[in-house]
């Protein structure tokens, strides 16, 4: 290589080769070329990804048959039998599905990924070969999907196709009271700080183009915190900041197989909110010229659906919120402006329990700041939020539990105004 | 009767105040550089700290992150003040050993002469209190949080307790360093330490127990309501 560079791609992007292993070099020579990829990262998903996959094999059958597509399974290392579900499942009879037989049936690469355990490893394998095979677009869905369609492949590829959108965001239908932390933080501040009103930016299943995929290998994250969990937050981001055009498709409901319920929310909150302060570093010079937010066009037929209802203990919500007033009070007042501390005590003795918009707002950019000067330990910092969290939880709950979703839907987009109002504040304290 | 008096009272009194004579002027030079010393290293820490601020040192410190991981360790202290600091005692301490070699009484000599030997032990000691402190911190501050996130009760009496737990351990480290009664406070560690531990236990037990049932039954009342089904993310 002359001068030690790295190569670059057809689109000028730098090329950090990605180790593969032998029998996917040999089958990526044999496809030569493709249009599609659909990449489904997994570990350990015996019971679910034999829909995923004949979802998506459905999908491009039904509707991209001239197109050729490769599918790639990413594999963490899986104990069960996923790898074999994956090579064994085809769908025989696509006359039931009003499908015409297609010729050929997609090809499929599965493969264990290097690097860091984690989904942006799986994702980073997925993108090396979309950019092998030089394709024109690719979709990522979760290989734990139970609501799956093949709809969902043709709307996270088909913007890319006809409309020369570079990323394609998800847009499922939700109870109202799920997805808290989108909801509460990284929907709103998205918005702040990137100008784009994104609804569910860490959503999981994404479309993009060949391009977006080469632009993402050239980012040298494949060592840090992104390999391991913020790759949704992490791609979302990296499209809007660096200019590329982006939509939604609707998808309806994501249901998937059920979490661990001793996952600590403690730990998923300083996870996500982490990453989406990493990458206010990341884009510092971006975010701050940003003034208010556009709509992005949201693509597919939306409908609704009954959502199983959700039971919520906002009185231990309320309970958590004060013992964290009691016991973490010095350290919010290390990670707190004054002022959003004088609030935060007016809050608790509140009736009914509120924790208004402006207050959650001052607490999550002066959080963003402390995180920023590593005032303390940076993962103290994000922990100490969990009773914050739970307090601004409880408050949404509380006023929300007899709004529709058309309702919930304007009250989120309020507390996106109220983050993008507040911006100066957050960059007359990011600076001083 | 005049031979006498000579031989027991005069002549040791004229060999003390003839060794007084040649001691006092070795004090005053002794006085003199600590004094010396005192005002020689205030001005060292005073132009340390201005120097290092008028070349912005603080700022860089706090823009390498340095600075944040000092404060994670609970030292809020900037960089020029730590280095002004560390300064000032240096030029104290070589001062003073000045001071007392200049005495030049021969008790004093091996006294320096052991000191500079032990020297690294005070050192090592110092370090090890110094990161027992850190460490400390930390864990009592981790503790905290985490207990709170739990929902568990008594987090800052937890966090106080692994915090002094860890003061404990190291300063019989750092005693054993020194050279202090190495097994006895040893032994009184494990004695101690025991005995907070059987303490608790026992107050938990018996002058706790109305407490003890009454977080039980809340924690059971809690497991009979349906848990929380949010999906966060």
């Amino acid at each position: 290589m002359p001068g030690g560079e790295n190569p670059r791609d057809r689109w000028g992007w730098k090329i950090d080769t990605v180790v593969l292993r032998e029998e996917v070099k040999s089958k990526l020579k044999e496809i030569g070329k493709a249009d599609l990829v659909i990449g489904i990262p997994s570990f350990n998903n015996e019971d679910t990804i034999a829909h995923v996959v004949r979802a998506a094999q459905a999908g491009v059958a039904k509707y991209f048959p001239e197109m050729t597509t490769v599918l790639v399974n990413s594999d963490g290392g899986s104990t069960d039998d996923t790898k074999n579900i994956v090579e064994n499942t085809l769908i025989d009879d696509f006359q039931p599905l009003l499908i015409p037989r297609r010729r050929d049936l997609f090809s499929k690469i599965i493969t264990p990924y290097h690097g860091i355990p984690g989904k942006g490893s799986a994702f980073r394998t997925v993108f090396e070969i979309a950019r092998q095979l030089d394709v024109k677009a690719c979709a990522v869905v979760d290989s734990d999907l139970r609501s799956i369609t093949p709809e969902w492949i043709d709307l996270l590829i088909r913007p890319v196709l006809e409309e020369e959108f570079d990323f394609i965001n998800p847009y499922y239908l939700r109870h109202k009271y799920d997805g808290t932390i989108t909801n509460s933080i990284v929907f709103p501040m998205t918005s702040a700080l990137y100008g784009k009103r994104i609804r569910q930016p860490i959503g999981g299943d994404f479309g993009f183009s060949g391009r977006m995929a080469g632009f993402y290998l050239s980012k040298d994250v494949w060592e840090t915190d992104v390999a391991r969990f913020g790759i949704d937050i992490w791609m979302t981001t990296t499209a809007v900041a660096n200019g590329f055009k982006v939509c939604q498709s609707f998808l309806g409901a994501k249901i998937h197989a059920a979490k661990d319920p001793g996952s600590d929310l403690s730990a998923m909150l300083t996870q996500v909110v982490g990453s989406v302060f990493q990458l206010m570093e990341e884009y510092e010079g971006t975010w701050k010229q940003v003034n208010g937010a556009a709509p992005v066009p949201l693509f597919g037929f939306q409908f609704a659906v009954g959502l199983e209802p959700v039971n919520v203990n906002t009185d231990r919500m309320i309970h958590m919120f004060g013992a964290g007033m009691q016991e973490l009070g010095e350290l919010w007042a290390r990670i707190l402006e004054p002022a959003t501390m004088d609030l935060l005590n007016s809050v608790r003795g509140s009736d009914p329990f509120n924790l208004d918009d402006e207050l959650w707002t001052r607490i999550i950019y002066d959080y963003a700041v402390a995180w920023h000067r590593r005032i303390m330990n940076r993962d103290h910092i994000m922990r100490t939020l969990t009773p914050l969290y739970l307090g601004k939880v409880a408050s949404l709950v509380l006023e929300l539990a007899e709004s529709d979703s058309g309702e919930v839907e304007r009250r989120l987009e309020s507390l996106c105004d109220v983050f993008e109002r507040y911006k100066p504040y957050l960059i007359d304290r990011w600076k001083r | 009767m005049e031979a006498f008096i000579e031989k027991v009272l005069l002549n040791p009194m004229e060999k003390f105040l003839e060794t007084a004579a040649a001691f006092i002027p070795n004090m005053l030079t002794g006085l003199f550089l600590l004094i010396l010393g005192l005002v020689v290293a205030w001005f060292v820490k005073l132009f340390m700290v201005r120097f290092l601020r008028m070349i912005q040192v603080d700022n860089l410190f706090e823009k390498s992150g340095a600075q944040g991981a000092l404060r994670n360790l609970g030292i809020g202290d900037s960089l020029s003040g730590l280095i002004g600091r560390f300064s000032y005692w240096t030029v104290v301490l070589i001062f003073l050993t000045m001071a007392l070699d200049a005495l030049k009484t021969p008790a004093v000599e091996e006294f320096l002469a052991r000191f500079f030997l032990y020297l690294p032990n005070v050192f090592v000691a110092a370090f090890v209190v110094v990161i027992g402190y850190l460490v400390g911190n930390f864990l009592g501050r981790a503790t905290l949080i985490a207990s709170v996130n739990a929902n568990l009760p008594f987090g800052s009496f937890l966090a106080r307790f692994v915090k002094i737990t860890v003061y404990i351990l190291t300063a019989t480290m750092a005693l054993e360093l020194l050279g202090i009664g190495k097994d006895t406070v040893l032994v009184a560690f494990a004695i101690v330490f025991g005995g907070i531990v059987l303490a608790f236990a026992i107050a938990f037990g018996l002058g706790a127990q109305d407490a003890a049932r009454r977080y039980l039954e809340k924690k059971l009342e809690e497991k009979e309501r349906k848990p929380d089904d949010i999906e966060h993310i």
